[in-house]
């Protein structure tokens, strides 16, 4: 044998030509997906075509593409799932947060004319309540505006304590109602998730090479489920990924397993389970997670809180307005009525009838003021219930902690951006697609496959010169 | 690191919304001259404010029943004045009797002390905002009631009052009284004004005996008797002069603490919530600044590629 001779040569050209072609078209297939979200740069595999025996030893037979692999990072693809799904608890932690600030109303304004900045909320209310207790003690306890007034602070401040409950009850249902659409969403990419882990078993199986598009369209679909609840990933050597929330499995190869479901646990407690079980799972991030810890940890506290405020202020309030005698003589009557935020109310026979108001400590003496002073003082009493708090300083404290709670939420936001930033810098330094390098392996392909081309036709004349050798 | 055709426009993404997150931090800063607004913003120094309201709200209602005392002070003071000047015309009658020997002229001295004695009642019931000034606690009742003989003159005043004071707040868990007792004849607590068993003094019955006295010529109880009966009452009033001068200075002094209190107050909710303008507004401009440069730089970058060198 003397080498691969003019023919050979021919077919080494025509390989040549195709792998030229195949690297064109995949550096085509990159420059036409550098904006497609989750995509991969591919790369074609060349490798040289075996060698034949020639009177110089093995000669080779030039090059051919065995594939197209997909560039990418399972390490930071596995970090970038638990980061969206720590980012989506701490965003929807935030924005629960968000909501519970809103409804407490207290904002500093120094705009205004109040140029402490005094917001209408309840810490206003408070003061505004034993400000009137104040002016009738001082010392007037008859006066029918001072009583007038005193009675519409306080039904202000009542008002105020309901409405707060009624936003914070908003919010509740408002939550559960979110939990129920992630979860609805969630399913969506399950089954999603669920149909490309068939279709990439079908063509890998197949042998038929890595299904890098399928792979690219699976990754970014899971970076969709993190950001509702986190799982496990694991891949079989089928190619399938498997998925299991709370140790529970979801995906199994191709098969959605179970399904996740929204339910009330009680009392409007939004909760989530596999469909058709009875146990909740333990969602530990996501969305969903950050749904349901802002709604049973942030609003369960700052609403008990509020609660408890208004239940303390009823039962002191009531406590010493009981002792007093109204301007008929009347005694024993609750100034306030309910048992906590969301009922309270000033006792309507005070309202229509304000001599009923208690605000005196001997009956018939319409000047003793005693009762309505020690109404008026309690804004200043600690209240061992409340922690030894006063009132005002308790609701503040509540406000204060809620306020540290979303400012804490925004710095994990913050930090979490910082790690998320960098996590993608480093996944786009990996499988990101750069227009330049495309460019360039385009003209390098271009120039292979023009070289090849050109081998081709001094090949074809060659044979031409042998042809022609017989004339 | 290796730099893709995405990493510049998602960085310049990310730097984009941060440097514009910041200038509408700074623009918000600079347009309310407030470091805080919300309870996340600060929240230590949210608790610090609100608590620093409630105090304002309550320095100011302090104020409020400061001046509602002050009124009543100042109305007391007035009706003390008024019979202040009734007691001395008394005691000038008194002395004065000594000297007459007329009974026709004693008569009408009796008679002009039954008009001071008429009017002393009436401003033993004088009102303040529909309050009686002197009737204790009892304000809605007439304090000093008269009582009359068939003649239509008075033969004694009864006290339909108490000698309970009620008092309010004008500093915390400090309270005040500013008004005073019509009477108190049980030797002990608030002194009455115009009687007072403690002080020996007994206005209205000293000025019903000087003006019996004088209808009936008995000049020498009226200088042995109703002259230091009448200036036991003398002495009772300015001992609640002094009283009432006593409680408005202490008024005054508190009116003034108050209103610095509420000044410092201002001060530290500003020091807590302001910013400092100059700092901000040199923040804001470098915010601005560096949004500019990111832009330009931006759009520079992204409309370089190698396909514009390329054929």
């Amino acid at each position: 044998m003397t080498g691969l001779g003019l023919f050979g040569s021919l077919s080494m050209a025509t390989r040549s030509l195709s792998t030229a072609r195949a690297g064109t078209e995949v550096a085509g297939n990159n420059l036409a997906n550098v904006n497609t979200p989750g995509y991969a740069r591919q790369r074609v595999s060349i490798v040289t075509s075996g060698s034949v025996p020639s009177a110089f030893g093995p000669q080779g037979t030039g090059s051919m593409a065995v594939g197209i692999t997909s560039i990418r990072d399972t390490l930071v693809d596995g970090q970038m799932l638990s980061e969206l799904s720590v980012r989506g608890s701490l965003e929807s932690q935030q924005q629960g947060l968000q909501y519970i600030q809103s409804a407490t109303g207290e904002r500093l304004d120094r705009t205004g004319a109040d140029t402490s900045g005094a917001s209408n909320g309840i810490a206003k209310d408070l003061s505004d309540l034993f400000d009137s207790f104040q002016k009738i003690s001082s010392p007037n306890t008859n006066d029918p505006a001072a009583r007038q007034t005193l009675v519409a602070s306080a039904q202000d401040l009542a008002t105020h304590l309901n409405q707060i409950v009624q936003r914070f009850d908003a919010v509740r249902s408002g939550i559960g109602n979110s939990i129920g659409a992630d979860v609805t969403a969630a399913n969506d990419i399950i089954d999603q998730v669920a149909k490309l882990n068939s279709e990439i078993v079908k063509v890998e199986v197949g042998g038929n090479g890595r299904a890098n598009d399928l792979r690219d369209a699976r990754q970014q679909k899971l970076e969709d489920l993190a950001k509702f609840a986190n799982f496990s990933v694991t891949e079989t050597p089928q190619g399938a990924s498997n998925i299991a929330i709370d140790g529970l499995a979801i995906i199994t190869g191709a098969v959605v397993t179970n399904r996740l479901e929204a339910f009330d646990a009680g009392g409007g407690q939004v909760l989530v389970r596999a469909l058709g079980t009875a146990t909740t799972l333990n969602i530990q991030g996501g969305s969903i997670h950050g749904r349901i810890e802002s709604r049973d940890v942030a609003l369960a506290k700052t609403r008990g809180e509020i609660d408890l405020l208004a239940s303390n202020l009823i039962s002191e309030v009531n406590a010493i307005h009981a002792t007093g005698f109204g301007l008929t003589g009347t005694t024993g009557n609750d100034f306030f009525l309910g048992t906590g935020a969301g009922d309270i109310k000033v006792n309507p026979a005070l309202k229509n009838n304000l001599q009923l108001i208690q605000a005196n400590g001997v009956a018939g003496d319409v000047g003793n003021n005693t009762v309505v002073l020690k109404l008026a003082q309690l804004g200043d009493k600690p209240i061992v219930a409340l922690g030894g708090e006063r009132l005002g300083g308790y609701y503040a404290q509540a406000i204060a902690s809620m306020g540290q709670d979303l400012k804490t939420i925004n710095t994990q936001i913050g930090n979490q951006d910082i790690v998320q930033n960098m996590l993608e810098s480093q996944r786009d330094s990996v499988m990101g697609v750069s227009i330049d390098e495309e460019m360039t392996d385009l003209m390098k392909f271009q120039k292979a496959f023009s070289a090849s081309a050109k081998m081709v036709t001094t090949i074809d004349e060659m044979l031409d010169t042998i042809l022609n050798m017989k004339r | 690191m290796r730099v893709t055709s995405n990493s510049f426009p998602t960085r310049l993404l990310d730097q984009i919304t941060r440097l514009t997150n910041r200038t509408n931090q700074y623009q918000t800063q600079a347009a309310t001259g407030q470091r805080i607004t919300l309870p996340e913003d600060d929240p230590a120094s949210m608790r610090r404010v609100m608590d620093m309201q409630g105090e304002g709200r309550k320095l100011t209602q302090y104020a409020d029943n400061i001046g509602r005392h002050q009124e009543l002070a100042q109305a007391s003071y007035s009706s003390m004045s008024a019979t202040k000047k009734i007691v001395d015309r008394a005691g000038e009658i008194a002395t004065l009797a000594g000297g007459v020997n007329s009974p026709e002229q004693l008569k009408i001295l009796s008679g002009e002390v039954d008009q001071l004695l008429a009017r002393a009642v009436q401003f033993a019931n004088v009102k303040n905002r529909n309050d009686y000034l002197f009737a204790g606690t009892k304000s809605d009742t007439v304090p000093f009631v008269a009582v009359k003989d068939a003649q239509g003159r008075t033969t004694s005043v009864s006290y339909q009052g108490n000698v309970d004071l009620a008092e309010s707040e004008i500093a915390e868990q400090v309270t005040l009284s500013a008004q005073t007792v019509g009477a108190n004849t049980t030797g002990t607590g608030n002194r009455g004004l115009f009687v007072d068993s403690q002080a020996g003094a007994d206005l209205f019955g000293h000025l019903i005996a000087l003006r019996d006295n004088l209808q009936s010529g008995n000049v020498a109880q009226i200088q042995s008797v109703d002259r230091v009966d009448i200036q036991k009452d003398e002495e009772n009033l300015l001992f609640h002069y002094g009283s009432n001068g006593a409680a408005q200075a202490r008024l005054e002094t508190s009116l003034a603490v108050s209103k610095q209190r509420l000044e410092s107050l201002n001060m530290l909710v500003s020091k807590e919530t302001d910013v400092d303008l100059a700092t901000t507004i040199v923040k804001l401009t470098e915010t601005q600044n560096a949004y500019k440069a990111a832009l330009q730089s931006g759009s520079t970058i992204l409309h370089q590629s190698l396909l514009d060198y390329i054929r």
